[in-house]
């Protein structure tokens, strides 16, 4: 495995302390330089940094950071996404168990790259003991005088605060989980105007994933240009957490350089391949959202690019295996029921299109299928998809999408039959 | 100016316009349901799909800012499909009750659903239902209608003032409904009916009264304050059914209040005097007939007399009076009056922050224009003439300042009708044309919707019978 960046820190020490962050680590010296910059120059490391968001999109950070303007009436903010609710990905619980100070530290310098003086941790709800950690970690961190008024000397001043969520799904949406900060129901909110420009309090605001910003105190330590050497393609630097869960061996999170291992080598090499001694059906590669792969097409690198031409994305990075004792059909249905009960009901195509595929996967996966089951779930979804006023139909669409074309056979099993061919 | 081309055509609009917008002043037809142009822009119900070029996904017209030099479609073939889909996700859990539905006919739902959607249905599964709450005296909530669109929680917000409106629930299950399930308290509740695109928001004055298609609409002025709302009068077989606000953006822009809306009641009253009436020899009110009517009251007025014109006339009505006041009833002191303690038009002042003003009748302004000073209600009289149009003050204490006989020409109801001698049966706004002044100035013409109920007369054929 190559220098671990965000790991590093991982399965060592639950909530390490600000001296343990200190002495293992280099202890906001990230912070100390990036403060004796000039904040146009932070961005302009991160910039050559290529670094990726690592929250689903993968929008260049960088850049995203150069869109907040420099003069603002209105308060700017950063906030950082921790509300990691996609199924399957489970990487930004372990950077706030392990390391919160990484986070906290890229989250201050983002910060003072683009202006902001306040700024939100967004936590999704049922990471309790995580909020707690994350809430000691403030604690030492304004003792330490790293946030607070002039922090370090630098006349520069910087708050935090931790807020938790009440547990939807689609608060992970940035202008959903912007509506839910401000005490609004969480509904994602029309586009344009995006956050950089009129965000939270209706201020200019930047929302990264943890990951995204745990890689921050990395690139200002060691420099933009050796980050974006790491990786195998040249627009995407760094390394990326990759969260394996389902029918491996060893699930878990492995941190490997972006696109320097293919999903084949991530399972049969690194999770021990799949359990019981059984076949490989289809993996779900990026998250629940991710349109599925069949078990013939693993030889993807595994970074952005790639997997987007193989029809399906990187995502956040969470990878659900399926071996073949799981029905294509249940499992589906599994994940559009989730979508449909998480779609916040505000756009048409979502809130009645997400339920309808449910009742009818329902009936199939009960034997009530017809064989125009199959074309309408296909427009159905293909109804949704690109239609919807944020990605959240997208992601309930895909999913059925891939599932009908690539596991059909398994469909008109059940509908044939009569029944589920495993029950 | 920037143009953009709207199917074909090249377009002017001003920086910041919406594609919709630019679509709506000339003329492009983009159907809708949750944009509204007084309210927020949500782009909630996906139907005013337009396709771009140069953009590859659909997009809503409502929230797409034009840009110099844009190529908009809005018949294309992609957007006829992502518009009947939207039409098939708002029918799969609409429920086919059109024809007890009081909103059929003048439904958006109905309409595009007619021109956008497809008439079979592949939906088979469970429709959604829904238990619906009392939302008060003015709104009936049929939510298993609703396709969420949000314009009355926006309404509420934004036009109305206050959050009474909210979604409860999520996806699927969401609910429209208000706040904690109380009644609603806004007092503009009646435009939720008219911005609902669908029968899930009703009247329930009008509920079950009347097919949409039946009601003839006359353009009027609404006669329930001084702010003077532009109001469209329904009716059928002579009887008003309702009043519905016509757009003025100097006035009222689309709304009225509730008061407006329903003052329409007193037309078509039971307790409205249409016959004449006069004292007869056992002090009691009896019904007569017009000559003997007239003949009564012209013997009756005498000696020092009082003149009290309702400023709920028109200023046509108004100049009549005045004229024939100067030429029959010499000496005679006239004033006008309406709304009780309102007296002068700087007594008019607004009574909340969107249409409704103190004066409670329409023509204040054009009475006190005309020449008119408002009565105090001081003076000692020998006989006295009132003059109402049906929304001025009843007054039913005249004989404290008057000795003689009091003669009521105009509209006037049961019991008040005891406290006068004779009373000349008038017309209401709906059964005649005319103009009123409203507080900015505005001189407003109203038109007849209906034909004089019972033996009504207008105030001139009145005046005629009586020389």
């Amino acid at each position: 495995m190559a220098e671990m960046i965000v790991s590093k820190f991982f399965y060592k020490k639950e909530a390490a302390p600000l001296e343990y962050y200190k002495k293992n680590g280099n202890g906001y010296a990230a912070l100390k330089k990036a403060l004796a910059m000039k904040p146009d120059e932070v961005i302009a490391e991160v910039k050559k940094s290529n670094l990726r968001g690592r929250g689903g999109a993968g929008f260049p950070t960088g850049m995203k950071w150069s869109f907040i303007p420099k003069e603002s009436k209105v308060p700017k903010y950063l906030v950082c996404n921790a509300d990691e609710s996609e199924p399957g990905t489970f990487k930004d619980r372990a950077i706030m168990t392990y390391s919160p100070h990484t986070m906290i530290e890229g989250m201050i310098i983002g910060c003072y790259a683009i202006g902001a003086n306040k700024s939100y941790i967004y936590i999704r709800g049922e990471y309790v003991r995580e909020a707690e950690y994350l809430e000691k970690a403030l604690e030492e961190a304004y003792a330490a005088g790293m946030l607070g008024k002039n922090i370090m000397g630098s006349g520069f001043d910087c708050d935090m605060y931790v807020h938790r969520g009440a547990g939807a799904y689609i608060c992970g949406e940035e202008t959903g989980l912007l509506n839910s900060l401000e005490g609004k129901r969480g509904e994602p909110r029309v586009k344009p105007p995006f956050p950089a420009i009129k965000g939270a309090f209706g201020g200019p605001t930047i929302v990264n994933n943890v990951e995204t910003l745990a890689n921050i105190p990395w690139i200002l330590n060691n420099g933009g240009e050796a980050f974006a050497k790491m990786g195998k393609y040249p627009n995407s630097g760094g390394t990326r957490l990759y969260c394996v869960s389902g029918h491996v061996n060893k699930p878990g999170i492995y941190e490997f350089e972006c696109g320097k291992v293919t999903l084949r080598e991530l399972i049969y090499d690194h999770c021990g391949g799949i359990r019981n001694g059984r076949k490989l059906k289809a993996v779900i590669p990026g998250g629940s959202s991710a349109p599925v792969l069949a078990a013939h097409e693993l030889d993807i690198d595994l970074d952005v690019e790639p997997m987007m031409k193989a029809g399906t994305m990187l995502g956040s990075c969470g990878i659900i295996v399926i071996d073949d004792s799981w029905c294509a059909v249940k499992a589906i249905k599994r994940i559009t029921h989730f979508y449909a009960h998480e779609s916040c009901g505000q756009c048409t195509p979502c809130r009645e299109g997400t339920r309808w595929l449910e009742d009818v996967l329902h009936r199939i996966e009960d034997g009530h299928g017809k064989e125009a089951d199959l074309g309408l779930m296909l427009d159905v979804a293909n109804n949704i998809n690109g239609k919807t006023l944020c990605a959240l139909g997208d992601a309930a669409a895909g999913p059925v999408l891939s599932f009908v074309q690539k596991f059909k056979h398994e469909f008109e099993e059940h509908i044939k039959g009569g029944k589920c061919p495993n029950a | 100016m920037p143009k953009c081309i709207i199917d074909g055509k090249e377009l002017e609009f001003k920086p910041g316009e919406m594609v919709i917008q630019v679509a709506d002043r000339n003329g492009v037809e983009i159907p809708r349901f949750c944009y509204h142009p007084a309210l927020t822009v949500v782009a909630q119900c996906r139907m005013c799909a337009v396709e771009v070029e140069k953009m590859p996904k659909i997009q809503t017209a409502c929230s797409l800012p034009a840009t110099d030099g844009m190529i908009v479609h809005t018949k294309s073939a992609k957007v006829k499909a992502a518009q009947s889909s939207v039409m098939e996700f708002l029918l799969i859990n609409h429920p086919l009750d059109c024809p007890i539905c009081d909103e059929a006919g003048e439904c958006t739902l109905q309409d595009y659903s007619f021109a956008y959607g497809s008439p079979d249905s592949r939906y088979e599964e469970h429709r959604r239902t829904y238990i619906d709450l009392d939302m008060g005296p003015v709104i009936k909530k049929n939510m298993n209608r609703c396709i969420h669109c949000t314009r009355c929680i926006r309404f509420c917000d934004e036009v109305g003032g206050f959050r009474e409106m909210v979604a409860l629930k999520r996806g699927n299950h969401t609910e429209i409904t208000t706040v904690d399930g109380k009644p609603l308290e806004t007092e503009y509740a009646g435009n939720l009916a008219d911005i609902c695109p669908t029968g899930s928001l009703t009247l329930v004055d009008f509920r079950f009264k009347k097919r949409s298609w039946f009601l003839k609409k006359a353009n009027s002025v609404c006669q329930g304050c001084a702010q003077g709302c532009n109001i469209e009068v329904h009716q059928d077989n002579n009887t008003v059914y309702r009043h519905v606000p016509r757009e003025n953006q100097d006035i009222n822009k689309w709304w009225i209040c509730d008061e407006g809306r329903f003052s329409f009641q007193f037309v078509n009253a039971e307790t409205r005097v249409t016959e004449p009436v006069v004292r007869g020899e056992g002090k009691k009110i009896e019904i007569s007939d017009w000559p003997s009517a007239v003949a009564e009251a012209k013997s009756k007025t005498k000696g020092k007399a009082l003149v009290l014109v309702g400023n709920d006339l028109s200023n046509e009505e108004i100049r009549a009076i005045q004229a024939f006041t100067a030429d029959k009833i010499k000496g005679a002191d006239v004033f006008h009056y309406g709304t009780p303690g309102i007296t002068k038009a700087s007594d008019d002042k607004a009574e909340d922050k969107i249409l409704r003003r103190t004066s409670k009748t329409s023509n204040l302004h054009g009475a006190e224009k005309l020449g008119l000073k408002g009565w105090d209600g001081s003076g000692k009289y020998e006989s006295a003439i009132v003059f109402r149009g049906g929304r001025a003050a009843e007054l039913t204490d005249l004989r404290k300042n008057v000795s003689g006989a009091i003669v009521g020409v105009g509209v006037f109801n049961q019991p008040a009708i005891d406290s006068y001698d004779v009373i000349l049966p008038g017309l209401t706004y709906a059964e005649k044309s005319g103009t009123v002044v409203n507080w900015q100035g505005k001189e407003q013409k109203f038109n007849k919707a209906i034909e004089p109920v019972g033996q009504s007369r207008a105030v001139a054929d009145v005046f005629a019978l009586w020389s």
